[in-house]
């Protein structure tokens, strides 16, 4: 059975777009055109993943509004934000609602099946192994838990909470400790259209921060100026 | 700014018309005082017509051989007599005539006791003839002792004694003596008679005397000029009896002794007249009566000449804040005294002629009045204290005229009033004129403060780079004047300013984000496109599509990037690190990448620790370098040059290559502003170098671009404040 992806946007052109490619790799798709709708129809006809577009018709934050309404409906929906809305506040916000991911327009259709993919492979992940986490696809460097499978990362036993963009970066600089990743590597790795390197340093911020909201002493990732990150093997 | 006075000085400057204020009493005071001087002068003027009434067709009255009526004396006055003849001085007592029978006989010694052993008796007599003053003495002594020769001392026989005092000064003392019959020598003695002030003896006095067969017989001439009309006189026979001791025996005064030991005064005119006058007598008006030989025939009245000032005394005793009061008000007084010094004419200052003598003025004021004629003159008093007013009137018989009177009075209390005024008027003057201005220089200070407080308000309300740092002014936002006014206008103006700054800024946000997206659109329309139609993804025409769609979308994130990073810095933790550190390390990675570019690092001095966002400084470099690299002619190498100054670190970033156009050095941080670019698909929206503003900005430094004077090429400097690890930082 087709996995169902449900979207929630407002421009008719983007809609129509996503749907015929997500449909072309394979999707069920559920279009909605606003946040009354979508609730309503969402609420019947639960989808196993939900893309929203943050501004819906003349509702500023609908897509916020949404995604708590929906949270509420099912704890464990996969929800990715797909907005214009680039800056902190906004990134923020919708990761605070829980969304699994972040991501900005313009977008590459491809990297939006490959994340959606990425996706339901946690989710089965997840479904799957509730007990044994300790398992073959686990990759341990030093404190630094790695499950490719349900792509979570635990450091010194706790594990952080991960966008998608953020688990495979932290994965690609892990996998080769030492290594510098440059700011054109990690542009790959985000799988978005446009990254500048600006938001590649906002990611690893971040990054540090939920890992220092673990350990305070955090200092693996190295900034390599001028060219990039790499992941320290010992401090 | 431009430099002119400050309102402070400006208020002072006006303050200072109030000075206007003392001199406009001084004009008015003078003013004031000839008008009260002309009216005394009429007021004299109705004095001497009105006593000139009282004696007019009275001949008697100006008779010389009106007899004295001693009776009528008071006691301390003795009177001259008019002389018949003219007195040969030469002892010989006949041409006294008819005086000698009236001449009075002293016997009582001074100390009262009657030695019979000793028996003195003067008689004693006092005339006048013309210019001069004759005295008698007829002196019955048993033991006539001349002056011996060999002793200084001038007490040592027999010998006369005078004393003259003008009012309010010392007395003077003569001697009169003689070493035999004949002219006496006369000095001017000292407090105990005994020795002369001077071994000169005085030639205006002249005595002579002459022994008799009971005694011996002096005759003294006193010239008038000696005397002024108030002098006291006294005078006394000294007696000395033994040849070996030489001690005073007795001492008869010859003129009478009051209780208050007061000189006597002496009275060369009419007493009639003087009767008539007596009425008169005042301290502050003198008055003449002349007869037509100008000689005079009474005098009333006494003239006081002397201002009295109060002194100052220096407060002596030291107790605490009355003191302080006290020695206040000295200092303030004596100021005040030393100032009317200058400002108050000095009394005889205004005489048109100074060089007529008072002599002449008085005898020209005489003869006019002799002549019929009412005048009236100033002349300055005796010791030049005051000046004194005259006016003379004739004294009329039938058709002829018969004397004059003379009225003199002192302008003192005139002068002495307007002196008072005015030091009055200068006093409080001056008090309003320091308290005005202490207030006016506390008002415009204040003021002063304010203005400058709302101008420091207003330049911190924007910061260099025209940035509003706070839409809002506290200072004197709550006054209700003017300056309250201007400064809620500015902070308005203010507000208003921020709120177009704020849509601005929000400006390239809002367009990125309209742009993206219809670039969605097409993008995700490409994609399917490329999907639905075989082989159109690998056509050139897709990838120009997608470039272009590339280049849209890196010009979008072009404009969000300095909003967004200005968003993101507000968050960023800063940590202390190694400048130096962090340059090699960079320009590693930087070769590292780009292996092809050449770089060169000059470290003056290791470590140099700054608290920075290290990834914002990394960008800052990155920006710059890209910047040097674009504009660096080919196969040179872009100079790093790191160095400490003062208190804070500069990176210099140094390209070879063209020069940075008239005036562009300042424009080149601005948002918008390129130098226009070398390749053509390169985006250049100049934001890059703002960015690199707006980082420094945050970490409180600085960015500047300036072309090198050596060569061509562009320097950018960047500089940071050093950690200084004994300051908190925020």
């Amino acid at each position: 059975m087709a996995r169902k992806v449900a979207i929630v946007e407002d421009d008719f052109d983007q809609r129509e777009n996503y749907r015929d490619a997500l449909q072309k790799s394979g999707y069920d798709v559920d279009t909605y055109a606003n946040r009354p709708d979508a609730l309503a129809g969402m609420r019947n006809n639960m989808p196993d993943l939900a893309i929203l577009d943050i501004m819906l018709e003349n509702e500023m934050d609908g897509g916020f509004d949404l995604c708590r309404d929906l949270r509420a409906l099912s704890p464990t929906l996969p929800i990715i934000f797909l907005t214009a809305r680039d800056t902190d506040i906004d990134r923020v916000s919708g990761l605070r609602l829980d969304a699994w991911d972040y991501l900005t327009k313009p977008l590459n259709m491809q990297f939006l099946s490959v994340r959606i993919n990425s996706l339901f492979r946690i989710v089965d992940s997840l479904a799957k192994d509730t007990g044994d986490a300790d398992e073959a696809d686990t990759l341990l460097i030093d404190d630094l838990e790695i499950n490719e499978d349900s792509m979570s990362i635990r450091w010194k036993g706790q594990e952080l909470s991960l966008t998608l963009t953020e688990f495979w970066l932290i994965e690609s600089m892990a996998r080769h400790p030492g290594h510098v990743k440059t700011y054109e590597n990690m542009m790959q790795i985000t799988r978005q259209s446009y990254v500048e390197r600006n938001t590649i340093n906002g990611y690893i911020r971040r990054i540090r921060n939920k890992f220092k909201e673990i350990d305070p002493d955090f200092k693996r990732i190295q900034t390599v100026f001028g060219v990039g990150y790499k992941w320290n093997t010992d401090n | 700014m431009r430099t002119g006075f400050s309102i402070r000085t400006k208020l002072l400057m006006v303050a200072l018309l109030l000075l206007l204020i003392p001199w406009m009493s001084y004009e008015y005071v003078r003013e004031m005082k000839t008008y009260l001087l002309s009216g005394q002068e009429q007021a004299l003027s109705l004095t001497s017509r009105a006593v000139a009434t009282v004696l007019h067709d009275r001949p008697e009255l100006f008779s010389e051989d009106t007899p004295v009526d001693p009776n009528n004396l008071s006691e301390d006055e003795i009177y001259a007599a008019p002389l018949p003849n003219y007195i040969n001085l030469n002892g010989d007592l006949s041409d006294w005539g008819e005086q000698v029978n009236q001449a009075i006989t002293f016997t009582k010694p001074e100390n009262g006791e009657a030695d019979l052993s000793n028996l003195i008796e003067v008689k004693y007599a006092l005339g006048y003839r013309g210019n001069y003053i004759y005295t008698m003495f007829q002196v019955t002594d048993d033991s006539v002792l001349f002056r011996p020769r060999e002793f200084l001392r001038v007490d040592m026989g027999d010998h006369i004694r005078l004393t003259l005092q003008d009012p309010g000064q010392a007395p003077k003392r003569y001697t009169m003596v003689a070493h035999e019959p004949g002219r006496m020598s006369i000095y001017l003695m000292d407090d105990a008679w005994q020795y002369p002030v001077t071994g000169e003896p005085n030639y205006d006095l002249a005595a002579e005397v002459d022994v008799t067969d009971t005694g011996y017989n002096v005759e003294l001439r006193i010239p008038r000029f000696v005397l002024s009309s108030d002098t006291r006189v006294r005078m006394a026979v000294a007696d000395v009896d033994n040849p070996e001791s030489r001690e005073l025996a007795a001492l008869v005064p010859t003129t009478p002794q009051s209780e208050t030991d007061e000189l006597s005064k002496l009275l060369v005119q009419s007493p009639r007249i003087t009767k008539i006058l007596k009425g008169l007598d005042r301290d502050e008006t003198r008055i003449w009566v002349f007869n037509t030989d100008k000689r005079v025939r009474t005098v009333v009245g006494n003239l006081i000449t002397e201002a009295s000032d109060g002194e100052l005394d220096k407060p002596s005793n030291e107790t605490g804040v009355a003191y302080l009061w006290e020695m206040l008000r000295y200092y303030y007084n004596s100021a005040l005294q030393t100032i009317f010094a200058y400002i108050i004419e000095q009394p005889s200052g205004d005489f048109a002629d100074h060089e007529r003598s008072i002599e002449e003025r008085n005898d020209e004021i005489i003869q006019k009045a002799l002549n019929g004629a009412v005048s009236s003159d100033r002349r300055p008093s005796l010791d030049n204290q005051s000046t004194i007013l005259m006016s003379a009137h004739p004294i009329y018989l039938a058709d002829g005229i018969l004397g004059a009177v003379v009225v003199e009075q002192s302008t003192n209390q005139v002068l002495l009033q307007q002196k008072d005024t005015l030091e009055n008027v200068i006093s409080v003057t001056l008090l309003v004129l320091i308290t005005v201005a202490t207030a006016l220089l506390v008002f415009a200070s204040r003021l002063t403060l304010r203005i400058r407080r709302l101008r420091n308000a207003t330049e911190t309300a924007i910061d260099r780079d025209g940035r509003i740092i706070s839409p809002r002014l506290d200072a004197e936002a709550k006054s209700g004047d003017e300056i309250g006014d201007l400064s809620r206008s500015v902070s308005n103006m203010l507000g208003r300013l921020s709120q177009y700054t704020n849509y601005l800024r929000g400006l390239p946000d809002t367009l990125a984000h309209e742009v993206s997206n219809p670039l969605n659109v097409v993008n995700s329309s490409l994609h399917n496109l490329s999907e639905e139609i075989p082989g159109s993804a690998d056509s050139k025409y897709m990838e120009r599509a997608k470039n272009g769609l590339n280049r849209i979308g890196s010009i979008l994130r072009n404009l969000t990037e300095a909003a967004n990073l200005e968003q993101a810095m507000q968050s960023e933790t800063r940590e202390v690190v190694d400048l130096i550190e962090l340059i090699e390390s960079y320009v590693d990675g930087y070769s590292f990448s780009n292996p092809d570019q050449k770089f060169k690092v000059i470290i003056h001095s290791r470590p140099i620790l700054v608290e920075i966002a290290p990834d914002y400084i990394a960008q800052a470099l990155d920006k710059l370098v890209d910047n040097a690299i674009d504009f660096a002619a080919a196969d040179t190498a872009i100079v790093f040059k790191v160095r400490r100054l003062d208190n804070f670190a500069q990176i210099d970033i140094i390209n070879q290559g063209s020069q940075l156009p008239e005036g562009m050095a300042e424009r080149i941080f601005e948002p918008l502003v390129s130098l226009g670019r070398k390749d053509a698909q390169k985006i250049s929206l100049g934001m890059g170098l703002y960015i690199v503003k707006l980082i420094a900005s945050f970490h409180g430094g600085d960015v500047i671009a300036r072309n090198l004077l050596s060569s061509d090429g562009v320097i950018f400097s960047l500089s940071l404040p050093l950690h200084d690890p004994y300051t908190a930082t925020v």
